[in-house]
């Protein structure tokens, strides 16, 4: 019998208003490993109201008070750790090693949400005119709500719910139906650590309950995280419908690769960086700019290296790389390989007809280059989000900083070499909000905010470090004489 | 094969599952609680030292090189088993990428190599 998920609103698991559920799918197996509710709006507004009526008791619990629960809360996570892992890798199709990675970064951001009282303060100015002094607090502001992606099951939501809640606002997540397991084991952690009702409420669903989320008059702020259209839809919604909004979009991010670039070590982190969650994440490498002479031997090592990967289960600790998402992704993944190829360029490792002894039906697709890209070429200008690289030859730094500044996205952008010199102009001119020099994942940790410029971030304060802790709270100035 | 930071770890953790077994069967409480404290050291050290940035693939290792002698348990069985445990942990130490994890198996490594005599 596969379990039907429930919602989490104002302190209880609840069935939602719906018959309608989409089946949970492992990836790899293909087996239904759950059943995800279509919440319709009126459950999105059931927790709304849940977060709302908790949200004046829960300002006044104070700072210090609502840390204690994240303390309590990493605790709990520590020891459900290969628990979480487990269903990661079954929901999402990744390796028990990327999942341990997410898994981490997840409790990474409740170990920020501990700080919130250092960082929360405000700051105060004596005689502003004689006698009067004025002050700037911190307050929260109410009900946020976050709509999360497949990718990262467990680490986006946590990049957002930890310092919303700390900060003294009351929380919703929405995530997505393809990937809901991950959230509810969080939420059943939630459960255990006895908050207030309706502190942290988890709505499941789709479209609807996205739109309901978007459009609800007493939702404050929304994070997203997903692809461009969807992240600029979110945004222009919540924007009308007078919410904050820190929307994350698709992304191509570029690594360049110097000739004076130590090659043996920049593979390896390339090859992470590709193929890692087998191409499923916005800070993936997708296209390998080869500047000058690097191109030979930086080709011929990385299609050598590629080759050598395995492909597998993730639940296999031996596995290197696991599935995509769905066979709709698979389909959608070797589309696009083939329209590269339709388009110029030259399939030098093709991954589209790998085969995994005992799951057969897995969406898998193995590493795939496509050399001799140009910048016109679909494949180097469109996300792919899958385990498909594009190599590029150009002849100098110049040329590598122009080609990337080509691109409409934004999110990150890495350049291996040697030369400081080098480093610090690309970073300097790269327009990319995360930049990697010798690494191939430029990804912020939780004390820093994870960046994304044009059409892969739409919003002003991005997610993590301060930038959250200034979406999650409004700055109150008092100021005050006393006659 | 060993391939991967988790491999590794998983093996190593469970390679001293093995050997705390085989103590436990020979009657070595002593080095059982060592083996069982080293156990749980790598567990945390898996949890916690997986870095996304830092995720790469792992070459030139394989389980098959590292299998454990445990039937004999005498002195100089247990010593042999120390000496595997030992060539394991001094093999894999230089592949991690992750200092903190690094400094775990060396630390294993020495102290398994103390055991071997």
């Amino acid at each position: 019998m596969v379990k039907k998920l429930k919602n989490y609103i104002g302190g209880s698991w609840v069935e939602a208003s719906t018959s309608h559920y989409t089946p949970v799918i492992n990836p790899a197996t293909c087996e239904t490993i759950g059943e995800c509710p279509d919440s319709p709006a009126a459950d999105v507004d059931k927790a709304v109201q849940a977060a709302k009526e908790a949200f004046e008791e829960w300002r006044r619990t104070p700072v210090l008070s609502r840390a204690q629960y994240m303390y309590r809360f990493k605790a709990l996570l520590e020891d459900r750790f290969e628990d979480m892992v487990k269903i990661v890798v079954a929901e999402n199709g990744k390796t028990r090693d990327e999942a341990r990675g997410e898994v981490r970064r997840g409790i990474e951001s409740v170990d920020f949400a501990t700080a919130i009282p250092v960082i929360m303060r405000g700051y105060k100015t004596e005689d502003i005119s004689s006698g009067i002094d004025e002050t700037a607090e911190r307050q929260p502001l109410g009900v946020y709500a976050a709509i999360t992606p497949f990718n990262f099951p467990m680490m986006v939501p946590m990049w957002f719910l930890p310092t919303a809640i700390v900060c003294g606002n009351t929380y919703i997540v929405k995530p997505s139906p393809q990937t809901p397991l991950s959230m509810e084991i969080v939420y059943e952690l939630l459960d255990e650590l006895d908050l207030p009702e309706g502190v942290v409420n988890l709505v499941f669903g789709g479209k609807e309950s996205s739109m309901a989320v978007m459009e609800h008059p007493d939702i404050v702020g929304v994070s997203f995280v997903g692809s461009t259209p969807v992240a600029k839809l979110v945004y222009e919604t919540c924007a009308k419908h007078g919410k904050r909004v820190q929307a994350q979009g698709g992304a191509k991010n570029y690594i360049a690769v110097m000739p004076d670039a130590n090659m043996e070590a920049s593979v390896a982190n390339i090859m992470g960086s590709v193929y890692g969650c087998a191409g499923q994440r916005c800070l993936a490498g997708s296209v390998i700019v080869a500047v000058g002479e690097a191109y030979e031997p930086l080709k011929a090592e990385l299609v050598k290296r590629a080759g050598a990967l395995r492909v597998g289960y993730g639940m296999n600790e031996e596995s290197q790389m696991g599935t995509v998402i769905s066979a709709a992704a698979r389909e959608r993944i070797t589309g696009m390989i083939q329209q590269g190829v339709n388009e110029g360029a030259a399939l030098v490792l093709d991954g589209r007809d790998v085969k995994v002894a005992g799951f057969e039906n897995g969406t898998f697709v193995g590493p795939t280059i496509l050399d001799k890209v140009q910048p016109d070429m679909t494949v180097a200008r469109e996300e792919v989000f899958g385990p498909v690289m594009a190599i590029m030859q150009v002849p100098d730094f110049d040329a590598a900083v122009d080609v990337i500044n080509r691109s409409h996205y934004g999110n990150a952008a890495s350049l291996f070499t040697a030369s400081g010199k080098h480093a610090r102009e690309f970073k300097y001119r790269v327009r990319a909000g995360n930049i990697g020099i010798n690494v191939g994942v430029a990804a912020a940790t939780a004390s820093f905010p994870f960046g994304g410029q044009k059409d892969s971030f739409f919003g002003d304060l991005h997610g993590q470090g301060l930038d959250a802790l200034e979406f999650f709270t409004d700055k109150k100035i008092l100021i005050e004489r006393w006659l | 094969m060993l391939n991967s930071f988790g491999s590794i770890m998983t093996f190593a953790i469970d390679l001293e599952t093995r050997l705390r077994d085989y103590y436990e069967a020979a009657g070595n409480a002593d080095r059982a609680r060592e083996c069982e404290k080293r156990r749980s050291n790598l567990e945390r050290v898996r949890r916690e030292n997986v870095t996304e940035i830092k995720l790469e693939p792992i070459a030139g290792l394989e389980a098959a090189d590292y299998a454990l002698p445990l039937a004999d348990a005498s002195a100089g069985g247990q010593q042999a088993a120390a000496r595997v445990a030992a060539q394991f942990y001094q093999a894999v130490a230089p592949k991690i990428n992750v200092r903190e994890a690094q400094r775990a198996l060396e630390r294993c490594a020495r102290q398994h190599q103390e055991a071997a005599g």
